[in-house]
């Protein structure tokens, strides 16, 4: 039986799908069993899917620096 | 959300104000994920070069991937070759480093909870993105990671990239990578609890 912390161990194997077989089955019953590593691997899942969709947006001045440095080189 | 398939056919057709809209929604998300591979120094070289790149093909790019992957892995092309140039490698110092849980404190002894985890009030990547404050939080976080874990975020999360790729380009193991990525991801939610919980960053 694997424990909380040993699940909070495995948290990106689970959300990746990056276990054997046996893992796998040892992983999906202690999340029927225990809803705070249910929580807590929701909550990973969650914070992976953020940074997937994390804009960095950068200042317009930064924009037009950039561009005038494109269109520079471009010509050289 | 921006359209991303307009956006691309505004490029391809290069519609007025088309390249200022591509390098401010990426702009800051390439520098940030070339840094911890080739230094500060080089980092605005190796994207100026990414760009000029990805403005000359952006005819051959045909939408299988999201924009941002296909700039990743041009990107790390550039940082390559002006890497070669300087005859320099990739920095991986720290790359095979596990750093361990940031929240081993949170466990009993017995491997069980001891702070048990609590309901988050937003539960969609985009109510949490809603949030102006927690978006500079994140931001702030990210900034903070030890360069290694943020190298892998920015290639994986960001850039989305798999797991084989990156270690066939970085030449180090799958293993190294996911336990960067996990560390990374750990942290990161220890943030998002805490912003959840306190409402500050």
């Amino acid at each position: 039986m694997l424990t909380c912390w040993e699940m909070s161990e495995l948290g990106s194997d689970i959300i990746d799908q990056k276990l054997s077989f046996n893992s796998r089955m040892a992983v999906m019953m202690h999340i029927s069993m225990c809803k705070n590593c249910h929580r807590y691997i929701k909550q990973l899942t969650l914070t992976s899917d953020v940074l997937k969709m994390l804009p960095l947006p950068v200042q317009p001045q930064e924009v037009a620096r950039v561009l005038a440095a494109i269109e520079s080189q471009d010509q050289k | 959300m921006i359209d991303e398939s307009e956006l691309l056919t505004d490029l391809k057709n290069a519609k007025p104000g088309a390249a200022e809209k591509v390098v401010a929604l990426h702009h800051g998300f390439l520098l940030l994920m070339v840094r911890p591979l080739v230094g500060e120094d080089l980092a605005n070289d190796v994207v100026q070069n990414t760009w000029v790149r990805v403005l000359a093909a952006i005819h051959s790019f045909e939408g299988r991937s999201r924009l941002r992957t296909w700039l990743t892995s041009i990107a790390l092309n550039e940082a390559k070759a002006l890497l070669r140039k300087y005859r320099r490698e990739i920095s991986l110092e720290g790359w095979g480093e596990d750093t361990g849980s940031p929240i081993a404190d949170r466990f009993k002894e017995s491997g069980r909870w001891q702070t048990l985890p609590h309901t988050w009030h937003h539960n969609t990547p985009e109510a949490l993105l809603t949030e102006a404050e927690l978006q500079e939080c994140i931001s702030k976080h990210l900034h903070r990671l030890p360069e290694a874990q943020r190298g892998v975020v920015m290639l994986r999360e960001l850039g989305g990239l798999g797991f084989a790729e990156i270690a066939a380009e970085l030449g180090i193991s799958e293993g190294n990578i996911r336990v960067l990525l996990h560390r990374a991801r750990q942290t990161m939610h220890a943030m998002l609890n805490h912003f959840e919980e306190e409402g500050t960053c």
